[in-house]
């Protein structure tokens, strides 16, 4: 073996009879040396691992030649000619196959974003419920937690799905809740307003009322919080917001019309539909993503000093007043990191609907555009693609979060 | 100008606490305890109520489907909703025992699988004793040389036929090791040598350096050539891997990720928090390219372009692209888990290793990994346990693992629509494994709390 030695001495030629030629010594100390060899060994690496891709990519070329098949997007501008049986934004099976991409992503996003919303608010209360004094809620709880946590989500999907939602009655017999909602074994019906005027506009009215008053009340708060009671000012501006959010209801409910699902047939029409297959994958993974949070949550309350906790019920508050001005705004610091974590691997669950049909990007993209179109690099690219985006996006959104509520450390 | 006059001013009165008041007599007992904590106020009273009623009814249709209303013994699904429509059928779940856990493996060939699993816990077996020196080589063996046999057992056929050379080799040498470990455990509890010091006398004769090392091969060939004649006369019916089912595939692709996921996982890791750039960039990307992406996609990822990117004569069975996948992932998952170790540990301990002339080989597999490791095992566990309910995965691109089996059970003609039961089996015995495992893991925690 080589000890390991500073390279000057061995530098020095040496010319004693029977010890290595300067040459061989010259490279011998080369390896010794840590900068050379850190030099050396990452050059081995690096063309290892290029080897090892030129090798990958030989064979692919090679393995697409013998199949007959090419390497290129150009499909993407091909008719797909299958049907997707949910779809958020407008889709017919003339469309190409990129507008398949775009379902898929779409679907997968409302799903993820559902489950994120949903799963947090019930995670946090399980969490805080998990704490409380009472034996009965607080076993419950963690009971909850258990036995969600320790079932694949897999068979949780497939329970909810097989079990649960293609077992409700067939549409005829659906139960229902007066015209509005209709819950049958093929998914939920809604009633929804259509209106003449552009969904566009709505919002951006809406949006603009609620800043309308943001900012009324922003602009009275200085006079406010000096002498105690609002200035003509503001009421005269609360009245003319009145009356214009007045006319914009009156405006919205003149021009929209109700649409109700309603039977014809085997199936119904009109409304706003949601397939089972959502509502199953919806329902298993938010209660998974729940338990995931519920647990995060307890760690980050535990996670603070008891005595703050005994210092608030010192002065007073009472305990929702404790967790809502103490506690919660100390546990969030260490709760976020987790809490983005649990949200990226919501995004990632959210490809399991692929097992019960629903038609997220893995289902439509990766399974049947797959199979029609033989074009397996260049779809897992795409679909890998969007994954790490997406990862990256939400992980620099929090991160960025994360640094704003920190204890700032000067 | 008071600390001068100190000497003059009587002696401090010792501080005497007031012993604690003893909790009321309401509150004692256990009666006091339920009034105290779930009844002390109106809210918290009917909110206890709450919970007691749904929490009743909830067992009681649970308990009246599953046990009270539930059907054993029937023949088909018909059957069973005659004796009992409102209850579970159990029935069709135990008829299909077999197949939940063996998958299509060949009845009259099940043994082996048996034999397998009971040689592999065997094997570990040893690492429960204080007695046993050296108890990481036997992991490391294990690692290393169980494989050989569970395949050989599994796959079956004949040494140099349908078994390739190397791999019997492999076999008899694995079984040999086994053999010398007991050999030397019921040794030592008899207060005689090892079975490995059986050849010191003759070996320290012809050289005078590594004589028990010598010994030990000279021991472990010899067992070896002993088990391979044995097993030359044995001939096992060959079980192709498509056969592999139920959930002994479960634990085959799991014990592989749990094993695979370490070894891949630090060498990331390492990678990661190494200084050359080069490694550090790739360990990086492979890492986080493959954290962000599901399992799912990974897995069809190796299904469909593994064939594509390496050679057209290499076959491959989606077994294999399947281990591939799941390798990687668990790996992947298991470097950032290493590499909060790796952070954790302070940065005296580098400098001390240095001190002592250590080079970075040493420095790592002697000081640093065994303490990160050690403080890791928690998120270890759970990485295991999410691992292990990940398997489940595997059925999505068709291999009949236990989720497969069960949902077959609905497309059997006597048991046709049958999805409630098997579904609730797998998820009860995934709770077990997965909940004992969390135990143990929280178990393990407070004892290496202990320790330090």
């Amino acid at each position: 073996m080589i000890q390991s030695s500073t390279s000057k001495p061995q530098k020095r030629p040496t010319k004693g009879a029977g010890l290595p030629s300067s040459t061989t010594q010259k490279w011998l100390s080369l390896l010794n040396n840590d900068s050379s060899r850190a030099v050396i060994l990452q050059a081995i690496v690096l063309m290892l691992v290029l080897f090892g891709l030129w090798f990958l990519f030989a064979n692919a070329s090679e393995n697409l030649n013998r199949l007959g098949m090419t390497f290129g997007f150009d499909f993407l501008q091909v008719t797909a000619g299958f049907n997707i049986s949910w779809s958020l934004i407008p889709y017919d099976p003339g469309m190409t196959y990129w507008r398949v991409f775009l379902v898929g992503i779409v679907n997968t996003l409302i799903l993820s974003f559902c489950v994120i919303v949903v799963g947090t608010l019930i995670g946090t209360a399980v969490g805080i419920l998990r704490l409380s004094d009472n034996p009965l809620v607080s076993q419950l709880a963690r009971w909850y937690v258990e036995v969600v946590r320790n079932v694949p989500l897999l068979i949780q999907i497939i329970f909810w799905f097989t079990v649960v939602f293609s077992t409700l009655p067939a549409p005829r017999q659906s139960y229902h809740l007066g015209e509005w909602l209709f819950l049958n074994n093929r998914g939920l019906y809604v009633m929804t307003m259509e209106s003449t005027l552009s969904w566009g506009w709505i919002v951006a009215l809406g949006v603009a009322l609620i800043t309308a008053l943001y900012a009324l009340f922003r602009w009275s708060k200085p006079y406010y919080t000096l002498s105690g009671s609002r200035s003509t000012g503001f009421y005269i501006g609360l009245v003319a917001w009145a009356l214009v959010a007045c006319w914009a209801i009156w405006t919205f409910l003149n021009s929209t019309s109700l649409s109700a699902p309603t039977l014809q047939g085997f199936n119904f029409s009109g409304g706003a539909f949601l397939p089972a297959s959502f509502g199953a994958a919806f329902v298993a993974m938010t209660v998974y993503r729940s338990a995931a949070i519920a647990e995060t949550v307890r760690a980050g309350m535990q996670s603070i000093d008891r005595g703050q906790h005994e210092a608030a019920f010192t002065i007073g508050f009472s305990r929702v007043q404790s967790l809502r001005l103490i506690l919660i705004p100390q546990a969030i610091r260490s709760i976020i990191p987790p809490m983005t974590n649990s949200w990226l691997a919501a995004t990632k669950d959210s490809s399991l609907a692929v097992a019960i049909g629903f038609p997220e990007l893995v289902s439509v993209f990766m399974q049947t555009s797959m199979n029609q179109t033989g074009r397996a690099i260049e779809i897992i690219f795409m679909v890998m693609g969007f994954y790490i985006f997406i990862s990256l996006l939400i992980s620099y959104l929090l991160n960025k979060y994360n640094d704003s509520v920190q204890y700032k450390v000067r | 100008m008071d600390d001068l006059n100190v000497k003059n001013q009587p002696a401090l009165k010792q501080f005497v606490p007031t012993p604690p008041r003893p909790p009321r007599k309401s509150e004692r007992g256990i009666l006091g305890t339920i009034r105290h904590r779930c009844f002390n106020s109106i809210g918290n009273s009917l909110l206890t109520l709450c919970v007691a009623t749904v929490l009743f009814y909830l067992v009681k249709h649970v308990l009246d489907w599953a046990v009270f209303n539930a059907v054993f013994i029937a023949d088909n699904r018909r059957q069973c909703m005659d004796i009992s429509p409102d209850g579970a059928c159990w029935a069709g779940v135990i008829s299909w025992f077999n197949g939940l856990i063996y998958g299509r493996f060949p009845v009259d060939e099940q043994w082996r699988v048996n034999i397998g699993v009971l040689l592999g816990l065997v094997w570990l077996l040893p690492l429960m004793s204080k007695r046993i020196a050296l108890r990481n080589f036997i992991l490391l063996s294990w690692i290393g040389l169980y494989p050989f046999v569970g395949a050989y057992l599994f796959l079956g056929g004949r040494f140099g036929e349908e078994l390739g050379l190397v791999h019997g080799a492999m076999t008899c040498l694995a079984l040999a090791f086994l053999t010398i470990i007991y050999a030397n455990w019921i040794l030592s509890v008899l207060g005689k040598k090892g079975l490995n010091e059986l050849f010191v006398p003759l070996v320290s004769r012809l050289v005078e350096r590594r004589i028990h090392l010598l010994s030990f091969v000279a021991v472990w060939l010899l067992v070896a050539l002993v088990i391979a004649l044995g097993l030359s006369q044995v001939s096992l019916e060959p079980v192709p891997i498509e056969r592999w089912g139920g959930l002994f595939l479960t634990f085959i692709i799991a014990g592989f990720a749990i094993t695979m996921a370490i070894p891949v996982g630090v060498i990331l890791a390492l990678g990661r928090r190494s200084k050359l750039p080069v490694i550090h960039w790739l360990s990086m990307t492979v890492i986080e390219l493959v954290r962000s992406v599901p399992l799912i996609t990974v897995l069809f990822m190796a299904v469909t372009l593994l064939p594509i990117f390496l050679p057209a004569d290499m076959e491959f069975n989606k077994l294999t692209q399947v281990l591939v996948a799941v390798c990687l992932f668990a790996g992947a998952y298991m470097a950032e888990n290493i590499r909060g170790g790796l952070q954790a540990i302070p940065k005296g301990q580098y400098e001390a290793a240095a001190t002592l002339g250590l080079g970075y080989l040493h420095t790592m597999v002697l000081i640093i990994l065994p303490q990160a490791l050690r403080m890791m095992i928690p998120n270890i566990m759970t990485s295991f346990i999410s691992l292990l309910k990940d398997t489940t995965l595997v059925s999505i691109i068709g291999l009949f693992d236990i989720m497969l089996m069960a949902r077959n059970i609905a497309n059997d003609k006597d048991w046709v629509g049958m999805h409630t039961e098997p579904l609730v089996m797998i998820s009860v015995l995934f709770f077990i494994l997965c909940y004992s495992m969390s135990q143990y893991s929280l178990n393990l925690e407070k004892r290496l709390k202990v320790d330090r």
